[in-house]
């Protein structure tokens, strides 16, 4: 077996679903083949079965035992054969699936990575979620079929050169015939398309509901009203319901359709077979081959409906799917990126008149904090567009750098920051290797040794997803510890206390201080204690520097500024 | 490496079974008239065999050709019949199906709206997000096409079975020899499948969770360019779910050849047999010949059978996984004594959530009903703790947390929520519009009420302008942070509890609009009992009451002036947070942080001293 998952999951096509599906299958295109062949040889074996009985029933008619011994043996070893092709296929068409489907995992996973914020920006969770499930199953399914769906046309053919060769005329209503049926039945399958694509889209809002009532299960939980959407759930439910019986009409006319159609063409060869045999014009055993087609034929009829089935879900996920791995980020590279400026590089916000040197501590204090936030966001590049106006570093616009670049010399951290499930050290560590020595200097740094106390198994042990068995102070002073251990050139911290006592943010700004000597570091934030041990400090109000000074300087100095860090308090 | 996540309970496989049986008996009737209609179908599809069975022997002894007009005639009209009433049975079963379907998702979603709050947090999102999309999603296949499959297959087995041997009761037998290693086979991969497919699909959900991760902090990704660790972590995922795939699908590699062998023998056997009896005279050409085909038409539905049997394996494990939330335990037991008064007492209570390692050590507290108490100290001193028990979250290890006499967890949680509220620094804006988001626990308040509710919390100038009937929430508007917690705040005016627990609820806000909230708070809540669990000490300085607590213990209460003039650790605190130590301090370029430091040690230590 192959080793799964592929190190590239490769660039993949994304002109049209089709293209996409296509391209899924050049990346195993041995694979696939041999899956088709596997699935031929199958097919083809239990093609052969009707017309060794009908061989079988001449011997015996003709009491014939040693032909009769013979066929009863070929019957036996076309079983044999159908066993082993069979198994064979499913092992290939399985690791085809899951090859497929990793595939697209890892391209939504590492597409959803280089999205950033877009991605939340457009879609939700859960409709994510909704593709990276059911879609991946559905173009996964649409390439498992392959094996089945080749081996279906080749027994067919099988079948009209059998037919051919016993009677051209009864061959020729096969030949045609087969085709009409097939026709006819994919005629049935569009009203069947259109109506699985609105039960697929219910489905989605009805996974991302469910998914919107787990995120927010907690607040559901203290507040009430979980009746509510109990009723709101049941009734999406309920229409998902009533659109799946609407589909099932549709679907119960084309099983219908799956026993009649082929049956009435087989059963008509019969009959005009039967005549034939009548004048003696083919066997007995012959009448019984073309008889047993009758059912034969419906296996591989059948099949091919579900082959168009699944190539129409496929179709349909893979839609979807392309739809996620063809969202453009908001913000992208310039045309043509400007030459990087060298390390040491001030850094300078035109729109607000912001400066911080090299190696400056900065404490930004703000009269609206959105103003803040969103100055914090200018610096970092978050906001879309290439702003003229954006920040500039070492005297180049970061938005004439590539976002690389400004990401790998740029840190916002933000404060509501995901914290990812894994081992607490890993995931302190992030991006860049830490040892033991540097990640706790961090954690010490950022006052968070008694977290890692609160995680069992210590820095080796489980951090659950969002920290959520850690107090908000907590899971901001990991973060804090986290954006500390990245070490980068800039660093912008969004309000990185807000969550901590008093106590324990007089310990963190010290710390802090002494981490970041002599690297350029921005603090947003309100708290005088922050604020008091900054090199300088900027008073923003309506988007522009006020007033500078240290803590103890504009206290004195600004009034708005002395409201705003200490709330008018006596 | 796989997350060591405390998943949630899955039920057993006769728990499993017990419910199905249950369900399908409160349907029983229309569960009749779909195995009737595929009954019937079914015989008509074993008409024409035996009807070509007649024309063999009639061509080979010779016949006219009015007969064999007639004998196909009959084949088509047996085709029309079955045809007709596979439709109908069809329909009959998809109803069936997507209404059993429907009633589990939404006990399901029940079931996830009844959990308590501490196994969910222990269990993490992502397997219940996987059990809502994956496992929901398995079992719709598994109902939609598994169930009526089977139960058309297993109709056709044994119908046929019984056509041969109405044809020739001989017959029968080389079909039965294939039972004994059919079944031991079969055994043989049921016994491992289940756990096998279990693996399977815990596996799928780690790999969801992980996805759902990259996607929830597509932003942290970006900035802290943890794309690469995301990728590594996804080929792990993925890594682990196709070694859980190999171990099922080898089930499968020696299962599955069995199974084929089981269709071709009995047509094999029946041959063989039915040549044997001709050429001894026993039997016609024609009944061997319609034996014959009855074997073929064996393979089939046993084909089917075979094939779902093996996905009605996922679908059980998908369905034990939806029906293991009923085996959480309830976290309350309603009683049914109610409050005398709005009274809160807290007497003597101690809590842990690793054993021998109390968060909580014996508290004790009384609320006033209209008094304002603040909850103040370190963090991990036990506030938050305290907060949930107090809002009858959770129930305490030792001592009693009582509202009117009643403990809370006592209390209906209808009842409780009529009583006291708990508002957290978490909010979650619902997908939905804006007035829902609001009415959450009231779903009855009228537009006046939730727009005074919006006034009260200095939210109405954004929500009018976005208007009520707004989408909000994933897929709608998005709002700020403060702008969320205003709508969390809101949200508990409008359910009117007479007493508030708000844990740091305030802390997420800038200090400005925090103060601008507490104010508009304020007047909202006169009359109210408040506990604010507080680190910011301005929400201490307003109260009517401060506690200190400090190592899960109260050490310091009493109203902030009493407090301020007893200079103990929370006078030291306040001093600290408001900057008074450092006022006129000399600026020293190389140790700024020092100061600060002493003095904030000093305090601890006097706290210590004190507490």
């Amino acid at each position: 077996m192959r080793p799964l998952p592929v190190a590239d999951p490769g660039t993949p096509e994304l002109r049209s679903a089709w293209r996409f599906i296509g391209w899924l299958m050049a990346r195993q295109r041995a694979s696939v083949l041999l899956g088709i062949l596997w699935g031929c040889g199958w097919m083809i074996a239990q093609a052969l079965v009707p017309a060794a009985i009908g061989a079988a029933v001449d011997a015996l008619a003709a009491k014939n035992t040693s032909a009769f011994t013979l066929d009863c043996m070929a019957v036996l070893g076309l079983g044999a054969a159908t066993a082993v092709t069979g198994v064979l296929r499913h092992r290939r068409v399985v690791a085809n699936f899951l090859d497929a489907a990793y595939r697209i995992i890892q391209l939504i996973s590492a597409h959803a990575a280089r999205l950033g914020n877009t991605l939340a920006r457009l879609l939700s969770t859960g409709e994510v979620i909704s593709v990276g499930t059911a879609d991946v199953e559905a173009v996964g399914g649409a390439i498992d079929m392959t094996g089945r769906g080749s081996g279906a046309i080749a027994a067919l053919v099988v079948v009209a050169v059998i037919l051919l060769s016993r009677s051209v005329p009864l061959g020729l209503v096969v030949l045609i015939g087969g085709p009409v049926m097939t026709a006819l039945v994919g005629a049935l399958l569009r009203p069947l398309h259109r109506r699985q694509q609105a039960y697929r889209g219910l489905q989605g809002q009805l996974a991302s509901r469910a998914a919107d009532i787990v995120a927010g299960l907690r607040v559901l939980r203290g507040i009430g009203g979980e009746a509510a959407f109990s009723a709101r759930y049941r009734d999406q439910s309920q229409d998902l319901r009533h659109t799946g019986v609407h589909v099932a009409r549709t679907e119960s006319f084309l099983f219908s359709a799956e026993i009649l159609l082929p049956g009435m063409f087989v059963t008509a060869a019969t009959w005009i077979a039967a005549h034939y045999a009548l004048h003696r014009a083919i066997t007995p055993g012959q009448l019984v081959t073309f008889y047993a087609y009758t059912s034969f034929l419906a296996l591989p009829l059948a099949t091919l409906t579900e082959a168009a089935d699944k190539l129409v879900r496929g179709h349909v996920g893979a839609d979807r799917v392309i739809a996620i791995l063809r969202l453009r980020p908001d913000i992208t590279d310039p045309a043509s990126p400007a030459r990087e400026p060298g390390p040491g590089a001030a850094l300078h916000d035109p729109v607000s008149g912001m400066t911080a040197a090299a190696g400056e501590f900065i404490g930004l204090a703000a009269a609206d904090p959105g103003e803040a936030a969103e100055l914090a966001d200018r610096i970092g590049r978050y906001l879309p567009g290439t702003d003229p106006a954006g920040a500039v570093l070492g005297g180049v616009p970061v938005a004439d750098l590539p976002v690389a670049t400004v990401r790998s010399r740029i840190l916002v951290a933000a404060n509501d920051a995901h914290l990812f499930a894994g081992r607490l050290d890993e995931q302190l560590a992030g991006a860049r290797p830490a040892t033991e020595r540097t990640t706790l200097a961090a954690l010490s740094a950022a006052s968070a040794h008694d977290v890692v106390e609160a995680v069992p198994g210590g820095l080796g042990g489980h951090l659950a997803a969002r920290g959520r068995t850690l107090s908000g102070g907590q899971a901001q002073r990991l973060r804090l510890a986290r954006a500390l251990l990245a070490e980068p050139e800039v660093l912008v911290l969004v309000e990185p206390t807000s969550a901590v006592d008093a106590h324990t943010e007089a310990r963190i700004a010290s710390g802090l201080r002494e981490a970041r000597r002599n690297r350029t570091t921005v603090v947003v934030s309100n708290s005088p204690l922050l604020l008091d041990l900054a090199d300088r400090v900027l008073f923003l109000r309506d988007g522009r520097v006020d007033a500078e000074g240290t803590h103890a300087e504009l206290l004195s100095a600004s009034p708005a500024y002395a409201s705003a860090v200490t709330r008018g308090e006596p | 490496m796989t997350a060591p996540n405390e998943i949630l309970p899955v039920a057993t496989g006769a728990q499993v079974r017990a419910h199905v049986w249950q369900v399908l008996g409160t349907r029983w009737r229309e569960l009749a008239a779909v195995v009737a209609l595929y009954a019937s179908a079914t015989i008509a599809g074993l008409v024409p065999p035996s009807l070509l069975g007649g024309i063999v022997t009639d061509v080979q002894q010779g016949t006219t050709a009015g007969r064999i007009d007639l004998l196909a005639a009959g084949i088509a009209a047996a085709l029309v019949v079955q045809a007709v009433l596979i439709r109908f049975g069809a329909l009959a079963g998809a109803k069936l199906g997507e209404a059993l379907l429907a009633t589990f998702r939404e006990d399901f979603i029940g079931g996830v709206l009844a959990l308590p709050l501490s196994v969910v947090e222990r269990a993490g999102s992502g397997d219940l997000l996987t059990r809502s999309s994956r496992d929901v999603s398995t079992l719709s296949v598994t109902a939609r096409r598994g169930v009526p499959a089977m139960l058309t297959a297993l109709l056709a087995v044994s119908l046929t079975l019984g056509a041969i041997a109405l044809d020739s009761p001989l017959l029968v037998l080389p079909c039965l020899v294939v039972v004994p290693p059919v079944w031991g086979a079969a055994r043989w991969y049921l016994r491992r499948a289940t756990a096998g497919y279990l693996r399977e699909n815990a596996s799928w959900g780690v790999l969801t969770d992980s996805l759902a991760e990259t996607v929830d902090g597509a932003r942290t990704v970006e900035a802290l360019r943890l794309g690469p660790a995301r990728r590594d972590r996804t080929d792990a995922d993925i890594a682990a779910c196709w070694a859980a795939e190999r171990y099922t699908l080898r089930l499968r590699t020696f299962f599955l050849p069995a199974a084929e062998a089981s269709y071709i023998l009995p047509l094999a056997g029946v041959l063989a047999f039915g040549g044997f009896a001709y050429l001894r005279g026993w039997c016609t050409l024609g009944q061997v010949t319609a034996g014959a085909l009855y074997a073929r038409a064996l393979v089939a539905p046993m084909d089917e059978l075979i094939m779902w049997l093996d996905y009605l394996q996922i679908g059980a494990a998908s369905l034990a996984r939806l029906l293991g939330l009923a085996q959480v335990p309830p976290d309350r037991q309603a009683g049914s004594a109610r409050p005398a008064d709005d009274r809160l007492r807290v007497t003597d209570v101690s809590h842990s959530y690793i054993p021998g390692h109390d968060v909580l050590r014996r508290i004790s507290l009384a609320a006033e009903p209209g008094e304002r108490i603040a909850i103040v100290g370190p963090s991990g001193a036990g506030k938050s703790t305290l907060g949930r028990l107090l809002a009858g979250i959770t129930g305490p290890d030792r001592g009693e947390v009582a509202v009117g006499g009643v403990p809370l967890i006592e209390l209906p949680l209808g009842d409780l929520r009529s009583q006291i509220a708990l508002v957290t620094q978490e909010h979650h804006i619902f997908a939905g519009t804006l007035r829902d988001n609001l009415t959450l626990g009231m779903p009855d308040a009228s537009d006046q009420a939730v727009l005074a509710a919006l006034a009260a919390v200095d939210a109405l100038g954004w929500a009018e302008e976005l208007g009520l009937s707004s989408q909000v929430g994933s897929g709608g508007a998005a709002l700020s942070a403060p702008q969320a917690q205003q709508v969390a705040l809101a949200r508990l005016i409008l359910a009117d509890p007479h007493t508030l627990v708000l844990d740091e609820a305030t802390s997420l806000l800038d200090p400005r609009s925090a103060r601008r909230l507490e104010q508009s708070l304020s007047a909202v809540l006169e009359g109210r009992t408040v506990l604010a669990i507080a680190h910011r000490l301005h929400t201490a300085h307003d109260a009517d009451r401060v506690i200190v607590m400090e190592d899960g213990q109260i050490s310091e209460s009493g109203p902030h002036r009493e407090l301020i003039a007893a200079d103990g650790p929370y006078a030291a605190l306040w001093r600290s947070w408001h900057g008074e130590a450092r006022s006129g301090r000399p600026r020293q370029a190389g140790q700024p942080g020092e100061a600060v430091h002493d003095a904030v040690d000093k305090a601890s230590s006097s706290a210590g001293s004190g507490g």
